[in-house]
């Protein structure tokens, strides 16, 4: 069986060669027959794939232990879906399941355009098929999953105790599928080079797989916070640790991306930031491959551990020399047909709004790569932690917020200041009213975190205005009632008012993060069963440990009661867990959430003799917003990808242009 | 072309903005990320400064207090040997143990003693467990 694995993956190696030289043989001859045979090559890629990941699932959940992956990243009393988990736990598995997704993709993104962009395709194949043949050469040739033990072991070590939870069993696929997802835009872009039409099809045959993109980044991230936040116990849900970085840079990148292309299908403009941003994001996605599977960064062994830099480092330089050297030769065609008017016009803020993501990219790779870069400069290793993100992305971040509010609703080309006043004196006003009131209110300190409340109330003042008004402007010509304006509204326009509720989840997110950055309260003591200790007017007593065992973990309870106000309002169960198998304790952290704040309680030690447990408590403040607001912007996003009848024809129409120019193939 | 330039220069202020939030923020935040022997071998020039080192828990050194989470320990090289003496107060992190790969954060005083104010261990998912070969 394991053997058909490995098989599986030296036949999907050879086939997505093929593809690639059939695909740009196929397109250089024209010969549509030789473009299918690369497009068959493509689907046997996936299919392979497929078997591959199929059989190594198979010996992970039959406990193969003759199999090193399998030995390494599972056992036998680990919980069934850990052990399908542990398919992207681990180096090979994670590359291979990368593989399977993209191949995915690749037959997905085939299957749509059978019959259109014929020009465009051969190139798009030949891209997505690039990128399989690195992520298969690396399974095949430097980190194989297949790999067998000399002696099979008799059980194996177990996936990391701090993977087995539910968020990890849905945060990487999540991740991952965003990063796969960046790969489509980026294989059309590369075609559009190539081939030279630059128009805005390409555009607009990825703008779903662009959103479905981000749409998974966002996810990924949002669950890899919840994660840490629930998993690793230490208060917080963000560290800017390199492995967070990676997810976050693609994502700035692809939000960017994600606007600016608007502009081009609206104005002709940015033809060539598009293809900039979008080379950018497919890069930053591999580079988050590489810096949470290769190492780079974090680990201490540098380049050495798992062997897979240089390779990474080399595909990188692949994608970026050929990218940049098609950028420089189809400069000329990617002239922009129109300029921009005036710094007060939609296309200005879109701008202003794409430097400011993409400087916030920039800082956090500046500061993740940092001590690399150091090194090799200055020949000693130099580490900015958290505070260098904090510092930099906080005042870019309340930047953005502002354009957040502006972009959506300042007129296109040139601002009258007449459409200023129109669009802005309310939300300017309930910007500073609220500035005012939570000054007024005592809540001084933290200006960072008072700028970004009174900003978020402006950027929601304006999509309640821009709600307002279109509902106000259907009740009066089609002389319907309010909410049947209102669900017309936003069907006639999903996308605008998807985006719209995107927004508003991003500005919800922005509250929860500045409240619980500004205002957490933080308290450590050791107590004795008994003992009580108040925290941001939370009474919390220590009652007495439980202790509980299975096969698995054995596991230490300190009871607390929580009162406030001298009632009982919870008991609660922060807990230490020991995972016989890997001789590991880990941290469970209690969490009490409410509309306001989070009660969090982390276990952190006790002693038997003495009996003193140690008990750490924060009190983090609105941080359900951030999850919240990740909702919201969950269905935004769904909202404004269901694609409407205007937009189906504009597709529509594009690509009619297109073929016209489009010298008939020969049969 | 007038127009374009203007664009230019709003575009230039925000790439300003950002360099200059970058340097400050690493002139500010920065700390020297020294592994074990580097670190022991200036030990005395970056005395007193904030510096981040990166070593291994030395079998058989850890003492640990619970009630009053006073840890010692001696941070060595991956060989296991050299080495300083740490202390730190507080919660001890899951994955510290000795033998462990730790990362300490802190300073280094003249008199021989690392007064670490955080202890690091790696991501989770950089533990790839070993699997004996044999």
């Amino acid at each position: 069986m394991i053997e058909l694995g490995a098989l599986a993956l030296r036949l999907a190696l050879v086939a997505a060669v093929y593809a690639v030289l059939a695909a740009v043989a196929g397109a250089r001859l024209r010969r549509t027959d030789v473009v299918a045979s690369s497009r068959a090559a493509a689907y046997a890629v996936n299919g392979l794939v497929v078997v591959a990941t199929a059989v190594l699932l198979r010996a992970l959940l039959q406990h193969d232990f003759s199999l090193e992956y399998v030995a390494a990243y599972s056992s036998s009393t680990l919980p069934t879906q850990y052990v399908a988990a542990a398919l992207w736990g681990g180096q090979q598995g994670s590359l291979l399941f990368w593989t399977l997704l993209l191949t995915t993709m690749s037959t997905l993104v085939h299957l749509q355009n059978r019959d259109r962009n014929q020009a465009l395709m051969p190139y798009v194949t030949t891209t997505l098929m690039t990128t399989a043949i690195f992520f298969l050469a690396l399974t095949v040739f430097v980190t194989d999953p297949f790999e067998r033990l000399p002696v099979p072991a008799r059980e194996g070590a177990d996936l990391n105790p701090l993977l087995q939870n539910y968020w990890m069993m849905i945060h990487p696929p999540s991740l991952y599928l965003g990063y796969v997802g960046c790969s489509v835009p980026f294989a059309f872009g590369m075609a559009a080079l190539v081939t030279g039409r630059l128009g805005d099809v390409w555009i607009r045959t990825t703008r779903r797989w662009t959103l479905f993109a981000w749409f998974f980044l966002t996810i990924g991230n949002l669950l890899g916070a919840r994660w840490a936040y629930e998993v690793l116990g230490w208060g917080g849900y963000w560290a800017w640790d390199p492995v967070e970085n990676a997810a976050f840079m693609p994502w700035l990148a692809c939000t960017a991306f994600l606007h600016s292309v608007m502009i081009q299908e609206k104005r002709n403009m940015l033809k060539m930031w598009n293809m900039v941003l979008v080379l950018l994001t497919f890069t930053l996605t591999i580079f988050g491959t590489f810096l949470t599977r290769g190492g780079v960064v974090s680990s201490v062994h540098s380049f050495t551990q798992s062997g897979l830099g240089p390779f990474f480092i080399g595909f990188l330089g692949v994608v970026i020399a050929v990218s940049v050297a098609l950028l420089y030769l189809r400069r000329p065609l990617l002239r922009s047909e129109n300029e921009i008017d005036s710094f007060l016009s939609r296309e200005g803020a879109f701008l202003f709004n794409n430097l400011l993501l993409v400087g916030i990219a920039f800082a956090t790779f500046w500061g993740t790569v940092f001590p690399v870069i150091s090194e090799a400069v200055r020949g000693i290793k130099i580490t900015v932690g958290p505070p260098f993100f904090n510092k930099v992305n906080t005042p870019l971040g309340l930047a953005l917020l502002f354009m957040i509010g502006v972009g959506p609703v300042i007129a296109w080309r040139r601002s009258t200041a007449r459409n200023l006043r129109r669009n802005f004196t309310i939300p300017i006003v309930a910007g500073v009213l609220t500035g005012v009131a939570l000054l007024g209110a005592g809540l001084v300190g933290n200006y960072y975190a008072i700028v970004c409340f009174s900003l978020a109330a402006f950027v929601i003042a304006t999509i309640v205005l821009e709600f307002y008004r279109g509902t106000r402007a259907r009740q009066a010509l089609m002389g319907e009632p309010p909410a049947t304006a209102l669900v017309h509204l936003v069907n006639k326009n999903r996308r605008r008012y998807g985006g719209y509720i995107i927004h508003v989840g991003v500005v919800l997110a922005f509250v929860g993060i500045a409240a619980s950055a500004a205002f957490r309260v933080e308290e450590q003591r050791t107590m004795r069963a008994g003992d009580t200790v108040e925290v941001g007017g939370f009474a919390l007593t220590y009652k007495g440990m439980r202790q509980a065992d299975n096969p698995h973990v054995a596991s230490m309870l300190a009871e607390i009661e929580v009162a406030r106000g001298g009632r009982v309002i919870a008991t609660m169960f922060p807990e230490k867990r020991f995972y016989k198998r890997q001789q590991q304790p880990t941290t469970e952290v209690a969490m009490r959430t409410t509309w306001r704040e989070d009660l969090y309680l982390v276990l952190g030690s006790y002693d038997q003799e003495s009996g003193l447990m140690t008990l750490q408590a924060f009190i983090n403040p609105l941080v359900i917003w951030i999850w919240i607001g990740g909702i919201v912007m969950v269905l935004g996003t769904v909202v404004s990808v269901l694609p409407t009848a205007a937009e189906q024809r504009a597709l529509a129409a594009a690509l009619a242009v297109e073929e016209r120019g489009l010298a008939v193939w020969s049969e | 072309m007038y127009r374009n330039r203007r664009f230019i220069a709003g575009a230039l202020i925000i790439v300003v903005a950002v360099g200059y939030l970058i340097y400050t923020g690493v002139r500010e935040t920065s700390v020297y990320y020294l592994t074990i022997d580097e670190f022991l071998s200036r030990r005395e020039a970056v005395a007193g400064e904030g510096v981040r080192v990166a070593g291994r828990v030395a079998a058989d050194s850890m003492q640990w207090n619970a009630s009053t989470l006073d840890l010692k320990f001696r941070l060595a090289n991956f060989a296991g040997s050299g080495g300083v003496d740490v202390t730190y107060n507080g919660v001890l992190p899951d994955m510290f143990a000795e033998g462990r790969d730790v990362i300490v954060e802190g300073t280094y005083a003249h008199d021989g003693v690392f007064r670490a104010r955080t202890l690091m261990t790696s991501c989770p998912s950089k533990y790839e467990a070993e699997v004996p070969k044999t």
